[in-house]
């Protein structure tokens, strides 16, 4: 018994939901003689029990009207067991509301001391500690001012700073940190922390899931006044956040099939739940617009899709490195998920020998046991003399043109036989235009400004930009707008624009590529997120182990096991999974044909990779989806 | 015993609160205005001033010095009034902060009679002036005069408990006690004296059921007639302040858990 700080047991709260209107007698004599005065009874608290140890830290969730604060108040003494004990051992301090009990019209100062008072110090105890309240709150300019004049943030701090001054045995937080701004909210979840680590015991409300794992290491569940569960924090946030997820689900599809029977149509059909599909649905969700995104996969993503395989994202479909330059692009994205800070620096093996990427001071010196970049260009130099190629007919001769015969034969020939499964010699020279040498040491691969992988996967990316769109998965843009036709009036199509058109002029062509995800038994197996094979003799192009791209992630949680992806570059065929747009002359003439055809669509968007057939980055598909939506917007305003 | 001694104690932890409260009432009331504390004595002084003409007119000199008559019986009617009124609000008014931090509630109610009490006791000051003016006589039993304002406070104490339990489940009882407010007054002989009253019953209401004449007979005693109290009107005066609060704590001890679903 002695050992819980805080003792609920078998608690019920009891409010009388009529007695809260009558508060004048004529309703009340009307009620006693209809006898309603108390009939309608409302357990708030039903028969809770709960046993908390002193330094334990406890989170309390659950739904609006769950109790959470009920429980609270009961146990910091505001309110009375209507049956059961509430047995608290210590000092508690609790910050129901931030501020409770200031007066407006008496400054800072004057206030500093009554609402200390109110929480049941003395005056001389005020005095001690009130240089370090005001020093906690940071508002000694305004000490002599009447509090009224406040920010409300400027009160909370207050509020915070008194409430929390003395080490108190219990503090009680209901949700009042959620105001606030983040530096704030930071320095409050520091002070927390302390206190925490001094021995005070903890309990804490919040609708912030987060929050409460990092703070608490217990929880309870409270569900319509019951004990729905308490543990472990971790466990019961899962818990609570799985029929959280599962009720706004049912919610959601409620509301699809609502809309759906009253046959309204949607403005906009967005085909394809990819990048580009999703960035055009959110903003024109922003603008006003309904729209529809249906895909024919089972999952949204599109291609940046990955998947959580026991804490590590596999990017299902090729690997995903997000690198701009574009300031505008790189907030936005930011907005939708944290980045981590990788460097994509590949590594090339060629049968025993392995190279940095790019082709670098580090590959050079590798190479050729040299180190001054002087050195390196009287090299190069001196091997495309010694060729002598003048008009390179074919790609060998280009790049050997370009960079000399070792590089070529090491890093390039293999590599790009692979790719495009023919010999160098068969393939045209504009495939090579230049080939980007550097004369420092940096293996950074992209030049641009910005570079990162979102901490918790793309998937979660596109979540967040069809939060609250109607999405239908496994649906084929073409029977959908066989069966409803009036469910939509315009349609952005980001699937494969000759397949759109029937393929009336003929395929257009692509690279594909074949992945082959393993899971191995290992720690680490090859200590980099891409290593490429450059050596003719091994099948596949190159092999990405995926937990390298969230270093971070591993350190926090090393893991026993990896996952690896083989890519094996093969003949696109029709059917097969379209990659990368093959934009030679042929295929790019045939694209102006279908091209033609779409610009006469009245009410038919094309756009994406596959829709505009164009290789795009991840920053190039958030810009052209941003500037769809511009051109949208400005044909509605100006009429059609 | 143990819980009398925790009563106690606690009382004694939150008493720099009651101090704190009382401190704002008064601090607050004349924030602000160009002449501050004055004002508790200044307020008064006008109030009476117009009385004095007013009812001097009207009785014609059968009252001898009519201002202090007049005073000293308005004075503790003022402040049964205020502090009462003041007590009677003082649950459901700070209901926003009762809701949300435990302390005992009785402290608002408390300190407000409290500081209306200090407040009277500012306003002897103008009756002093009063009695400056008038060329009044000072007796030495004016010197006992906070004997009766102890009686009227914890009389009042125990009205203030009393009323604001009852406001919290009934706030009719705010426009009620108004109107008892003034007819109180009436039954009370402040402007008018007891003398001229012939009718049997009325002075029996109001020597016998008014509790608040046993408080002006005494103050009057002491300072207006310059005698020391009859023993009916001091023991009385006595028994009825510790009567009423009995009352109070006890109406009040028995409803306080059930104010938060009410407020």
């Amino acid at each position: 018994m002695a050992k819980y700080v805080i003792d609920v047991d078998h608690l019920s709260i009891r409010f009388n939901l009529a007695s809260e209107k009558v508060d004048n007698l004529k309703e009340y004599v009307i009620k006693m003689v209809k006898h309603e005065l108390l009939f309608q009874e409302l357990l708030a608290l039903d028969d809770v029990s709960l046993k908390i140890q002193k330094g334990e830290s406890w989170g309390l969730v659950g739904t609006n009207g769950s109790g959470k604060s009920t429980l609270l108040k009961t146990i910091s003494g505001i309110l009375q067991p209507y049956k059961g004990t509430v047995k608290t051992k210590g000092k508690i301090a609790p910050l129901i509301e931030l501020g409770a009990g200031f007066d407006g019209n008496l400054t800072a100062r004057e206030n500093i001391y009554l609402n200390g008072l109110v929480l049941g110090h003395s005056r001389k105890f005020m005095e001690e500690h009130f240089d370090e309240i005001v020093e906690f709150a940071n508002l000694k300019k305004f000490l002599d001012s009447p509090i009224k004049n406040y920010s409300s943030g400027m009160k909370a701090r207050l509020g915070f700073a008194v409430a929390t001054m003395v080490n108190p045995d219990i503090l009680i937080v209901d949700e009042v940190l959620e105001v606030g701004d983040y530096n704030f909210r930071k320095r409050c979840n520091e002070r927390m922390q302390q206190m925490l680590s001094g021995g005070t015991t903890l309990l804490f409300v919040s609708h912030n899931l987060q929050t409460v794992r990092q703070l608490c290491d217990h929880a309870i569940w409270l569900d319509k006044g019951k004990v729905r569960m308490a543990g472990r924090a971790d466990e019961v946030c899962d818990a609570y956040k799985e029929e959280q997820d599962q009720m706004a689900r049912k919610k959601k599809e409620a509301k699809r099939r609502k809309l759906q029977k009253s046959g309204k149509p949607y403005d906009y059909l967005v085909v394809g739940a990819g990048l580009y599909g999703a960035v055009f649905a959110r903003e024109m969700t922003k603008l006003g617009k309904r729209c529809l995104v249906i895909d024919k996969r089972s999952h949204i993503g599109g291609n940046i899709y990955t998947e959580d395989v026991d804490g590590i994202q596999v990017h299902k479909y090729g690997a995903h490195i997000f690198h701009t330059s574009n300031t505008e692009v790189w907030k936005y994205v930011n907005k939708l998920s944290e980045f981590n800070n990788y460097i994509n620096s590949p590594v090339a093996v060629y049968k025993d020998e392995l190279y940095n990427l790019p082709f670098n001071m580090n590959t050079f010196s590798k190479l050729w046991g040299i180190r001054k970049p002087q050195e390196v260009k009287e090299k190069i130099a001196s091997q495309i003399r010694e060729l002598g190629i003048t008009e390179p007919a074919n790609l060998e001769e280009q790049a050997l043109s370009l960079v000399g015969r070792d590089v070529y034969e090491k890093l390039i020939k293999g590599y790009t036989e692979k790719q495009w499964g023919r010999e160098c010699k068969d393939l045209p020279a504009f495939i090579i235009r230049r080939l980007p040498l550097r004369f420092t040491y940096d293996n950074n691969y992209f030049n641009d400004r910005y570079q990162g992988i979102p901490m918790e996967g793309y998937t979660q990316i596109v979540e967040k930009l069809l939060d609250n769109i109607d999405v239908m998965l496994d649906t084929d843009f073409f029977a959908y707008r066989r069966e409803h036709p009036e469910m939509f009036q315009r349609v952005l199509f980001t699937g494969m624009i000759d397949e759109y058109y029937e393929f009336c002029y003929g395929h257009l062509e692509y690279r594909t590529v074949r992945f082959e995800t393993e899971r191995l038994e290992e720690e680490n197996y090859q200590g980099n997120a891409v290593v490429n094979y450059t050596d003719r003799e091994v099948p596949y192009t190159r092999i990405i182990e995926h937990k390298h791209f969230a270093e971070e992630k591993e350190k926090q949680n090393p893991k026993a096991f990896t996952i690896i992806s083989r890519e094996y570059s093969e003949e696109w065929k029709p059917g097969s999974e379209p990659y990368y747009p093959v934009n030679d002359a042929k295929n790019n003439a045939l694209y102006e044909q279908y091209r033609q055809l779409a610009e006469k669509e009245e009410n038919v968007l094309f756009g994406g990779r596959l829709g505009s057939y164009r290789y795009y980055d991840m920053d190039k598909t958030i810009e052209a989806a941003l500037q769809a939506v511009r051109d949208e917007v400005h044909r509605g305003s100006s009429g059609k | 015993m143990n819980l009398l001694k925790y009563r106690i104690k606690t009382f004694c932890k939150y008493k720099d609160l009651v101090k704190e409260l009382v401190q704002r009432d008064l601090k607050l009331k004349y924030r602000r205005s160009f002449l501050g504390y004055l004002w508790s004595i200044l307020n008064p002084l006008l109030v009476m001033i117009i009385m004095a003409v007013v009812f001097s007119q009207i009785f014609k000199k059968k009252i001898v010095n009519f201002p202090v008559y007049l005073f000293t019986g308005r004075m503790l009617y003022d402040f049964l009034k205020q502090s009462t009124t003041g007590a009677m609000k003082s649950v459901v008014g700070n209901a926003s902060l009762l809701k949300k931090v435990y302390m005992p509630k009785y402290i608002f109610t408390f300190a407000k009679v409290t500081s209306c009490m200090v407040d009277m006791v500012f306003s002897m000051g103008a009756l002093v002036i009063v009695m400056i003016l008038t060329r009044a006589p000072f007796y030495w039993e004016f010197l006992l005069c906070p004997v009766v304002i102890l009686q009227l406070y914890i009389f009042c104490c125990g009205l203030g408990f009393f009323l604001a339990q009852l406001n919290v489940f009934f706030r009719d009882v705010q426009y009620i006690y108004n109107a008892v407010l003034t007819g109180w007054m009436y039954m009370t002989p402040i402007v008018y004296s007891i003398d001229m009253i012939d009718s049997r019953e009325l002075l029996f209401v109001i020597k016998g059921l008014n509790p608040l004449y046993y408080y002006v007979a005494q103050f009057r005693d002491l300072i207006y007639y310059g005698r020391l109290p009859g023993p009916r009107i001091f023991w009385g005066g006595w028994l009825i302040a510790f009567l009423m609060l009995a009352i109070g704590v006890w109406s009040f001890q028995r409803a306080k858990d059930k104010f938060i679903l009410y407020i």
